[in-house]
């Protein structure tokens, strides 16, 4: 096995990550939530696995923030004894950038415009985690 | 958020009221006291109910509740809205759309064949430099701060003229992970994952 030095995520060769799977989940998301613009899963370290993003945004630049993000909000959920953290939602004026965990090995992010209903994505994300974190392990 | 986009008032002016309504109650009269009128507030709450029961009757509706709740909106319409008057007028809506045959939460729309940027209005020129082939007519009027019907109504016309057209699925959704090495499915979540400092292991 060759584990990638200071990486979270191990990579092997000849192994098969189902990304055709990933990817349905993604499309799926952005179907039924309107207002959901872009979607990225990335291991918690900030390296992007899949994405489904505009052509002006960086998958590489958004898991890396959305990894610093995950883990100061776990800090802090740990920390102030919150128990195990689910999500964290930065709100902008012009938008949300909401960043789930997915176990403790990987992340999915989730960009919406101002419109987005943060209840409805809240709601639908839920088995969309549970489902991307079985194909990621299986 | 019409407020915002049109420049009536500045965002720090919008969350002040925001703020101040807390106490007050009274989004309007906060609004009010920082010069916008409220004749203006009220036409702008007309054309918000009207946009949103045309944005509800456009969708789908999959399931509903009841509510008991009676908080009042942010800014209500002062002299309420006659419920066969609002229907009418969605009625009115749907049919305008309906020749264009287009969702406006489903069809994703972009540039199409005829591009004629010189003749275009400033507000068509917008729209086909928003209209990435991601993006549905509600996206675009988010994105351009507008009402969602006349943008719909806007977007159906250009589909007529060739100035978009609707994407297809390849383009609207790009999964990609970038023809990298798959990664090794993880092991199940461990409490707590130590970190290798080895380059390689058998």
């Amino acid at each position: 096995m060759f584990v990638l030095s200071g990486s979270t995520f191990p990579i092997l060769k000849g192994s098969e990550l189902d990304y055709d799977a990933l990817s349905a989940e993604l499309r799926k998301l952005r179907e039924n939530v309107a207002g959901v613009t872009d979607t990225v899963i990335a291991a918690s370290d900030g390296i992007p696995i899949v994405a489904d993003v505009a052509k002006n945004i960086d998958p590489a630049h958004i898991s890396a923030l959305a990894a610093a993000d995950l883990g100061i909000a776990r800090q802090a959920a740990e920390v102030i004894g919150l128990g195990t953290l689910s999500q964290t939602v930065v709100f902008g004026s012009e938008g949300y950038m909401a960043v789930y965990a997915i176990g403790r090995l990987s992340l999915m992010v989730v960009l919406g415009d101002k419109g987005l209903n943060l209840g409805r994505l809240l709601h639908e994300t839920r088995p969309v985690i549970e489902r991307v974190g079985v194909i990621l392990s299986s | 958020m019409l407020l915002l986009s049109s420049g009536r008032i500045e965002e720090g002016d919008w969350t002040a009221a925001l703020v101040e309504s807390v106490e007050t109650r009274s989004l309007q009269a906060a609004l009010v006291a920082r010069g916008i009128a409220a004749t203006e507030i009220q036409s702008l709450v007309m054309v918000a109910v009207q946009d949103g029961a045309f944005a509800t009757a456009a969708g789908e509706i999959e399931r509903y509740v009841f509510d008991e709740c009676i908080d009042p909106p942010l800014l209500p319409a002062e002299q309420g809205v006659a419920p066969d008057v609002l229907l009418a007028g969605t009625a009115r809506r749907l049919d305008a759309i309906a020749a264009f045959s287009l969702s406006p939460y489903r069809d994703r729309v972009m540039p199409g064949r005829v591009t004629e940027p010189a003749g275009l209005s400033a507000e068509r020129r917008e729209i086909v430099a928003l209209a990435d082939g991601r993006r549905t007519a509600r996206d675009l009027a988010f994105a351009l701060g507008r009402s969602l019907h006349p943008v719909t109504v806007e977007i159906g016309r250009m589909l007529e003229d060739g100035l978009l057209e609707i994407a297809p699925p390849a383009t609207s959704f790009r999964c990609s992970h970038w023809g990298l090495a798959a990664l090794r499915p993880r092991t199940r979540a461990e409490p707590d994952v130590e970190i290798s400092l080895r380059s390689s292991e058998v």
